[in-house]
């Protein structure tokens, strides 16, 4: 009888204790990175409604003309971690700008430690140079903020932004995709070699299997560009390029 | 039926000895970390790259202290003449050799930076002021760059350990595992200038 009341809170039990022992390296580390809502994620409450809607206009006009996506973030505070990891955690899990092309930007806001950063996606950087973040924040945003009129520090860094990396990407869009596809004649060769192989050892219903075992090829499905409402980034990747300051 | 599944026998062993054993994965891994290292790489020699225009910079400067400059200079020689190659990378003396010498270079720079606070007439020109935030941003694309190639390194370091994997790594692969390239302070406070 015992043992087999046991054996049902048993195995519950393990699976709890599992669960929070894959969740303890993830709350040893700072704090969460906030959701990404929409365009301009003013947790500190900074900006006006009427300056956050005229922002979220004009990136949203900026993605639909030529794909680069801009997002804002602001926080009460740090908690004591340099504003550098922090966005950079941020940058990794919102992945702005999509996966090919790397086209995203993030400028990120702590009111409480006064500290502001621009964080600059791998395929903006030449364009969005840490010199050019450093002359935005140095010349648009210290001086609103340091004035505490913030709806102005952000509709100019918004526009400073939004006019750097315009244009970006009109030129070279053939410039990049080369190193990520494969080569036409290696695809050619991995079909030429699984076709002989099906042929060799017959059953057509053995097909499928094999194909899925081998190769561990490129793994990125989900997109999910953002729509109206939902706002998410496309998989871009950051490196840590831009730039910081304080007001 | 039987004729069936004896053909496709080979290629099911070969299949589960590939997948299962962890051959691809530990290779994978291992090729994940010399991508990882080659960014880091990357990024210390822009950081070495900017080091003249900073020393002509500073140079101009009214009789700037010529120690510091000197040790910069020496410093970034060291730098650039250690080199580590991706097969090196399991060698522990030579990675802390390698790392060193770059934990030298970043001292020396930040030695440089406070120095510089001295001259407020030098710090106040613009040329000045973009090769700092070049510099800022150089050492933060490095601490990034680190802490992806460390990440790397421990998942190729666990994956040559565990279990399936650690017997066709001990038969067939003998890859050994990967150095860190550890955080020094002194790179990480480079981008602040202190008292």
């Amino acid at each position: 009888m015992s043992i087999r009341k046991r054996s049902r809170w048993f195995p519950s039990a393990l699976f709890a204790l599992a669960l929070l022992m894959a969740a303890m390296p993830l709350m040893a580390a700072f704090p969460p990175v906030p959701a990404l809502r929409q365009r301009v994620n003013d947790y500190a409450g900074m900006i006006s409604p009427a300056t956050r809607a005229e922002i979220e206009q004009k990136l949203a006009a900026l993605e639909a003309e030529d794909g680069t996506q801009i997002a804002i973030l602001t926080v009460p505070s740090l908690q004591g971690e340099p504003i550098e990891e922090f966005s950079i955690r941020v940058a990794e899990a919102w992945k702005l700008g999509d996966e090919k092309r790397d086209n995203g930007v993030l400028l990120i806001v702590s009111k409480g430690d006064r500290k502001v950063r621009i964080e600059v996606g791998y395929g903006l950087e030449g364009r969005l140079t840490d010199l050019e973040s450093g002359r935005i924040i140095r010349g648009v945003i210290q001086p609103a903020f340091a004035k505490g009129d913030f709806d102005a520090g952000f509709t100019g860094a918004a526009d400073a932004l939004v006019t750097a990396v315009k244009g970006e990407f009109k030129a070279d869009s053939s410039s990049k995709g080369k190193d990520d596809s494969p080569s036409i004649p290696l695809v050619f060769i991995i079909l030429l070699v699984l076709f002989f192989y099906l042929r060799m050892f017959g059953g057509r219903r053995h097909g499928g299997p094999y194909v899925s075992g081998g190769w561990g090829g490129p793994g990125g499905g989900i997109f999910s560009s953002g729509g109206d409402s939902g706002f998410s980034g496309g998989g871009g990747g950051f490196g840590g390029g831009g730039a910081s300051g304080d007001w | 039926m039987i004729r069936h599944i004896t053909r496709v026998f080979p290629f099911l062993l070969a299949l589960v000895m590939l997948s299962g054993c962890g051959y691809n994965t530990m290779q994978q891994n291992e090729e994940a970390v010399n991508r990882a290292w080659g960014d880091l790489e990357s990024q210390l020699q822009r950081r070495s790259d900017l080091v003249p225009n900073l020393v002509a910079t500073v140079k101009g400067a009214a009789n700037f202290e010529k120690e510091t400059l000197q040790a910069v200079i020496e410093a970034r020689a060291k730098a650039t003449s250690i080199q580590l190659t991706p097969e090196m990378l399991s060698d522990p003396d030579a990675m802390s050799k390698f790392q060193s010498a770059q934990g030298e270079l970043s001292s020396s720079l930040s030695r440089l930076l406070v120095a510089v606070e001295r001259y407020p007439e030098l710090k106040a020109t613009q040329n000045f002021r973009d090769l700092q935030v070049q510099l800022e941003g150089t050492e933060n694309r490095i601490s990034v760059a680190r802490q992806r190639y460390n990440e790397a390194a421990q998942v190729f370091n666990t994956s040559i350990r565990i279990f399936p994997n650690s017997i066709t790594n001990s038969v067939a692969l003998k890859l050994k595992p990967k150095a860190y390239f550890k955080a020094d302070e002194a790179a990480r406070a480079v981008p602040q200038v202190k008292f």
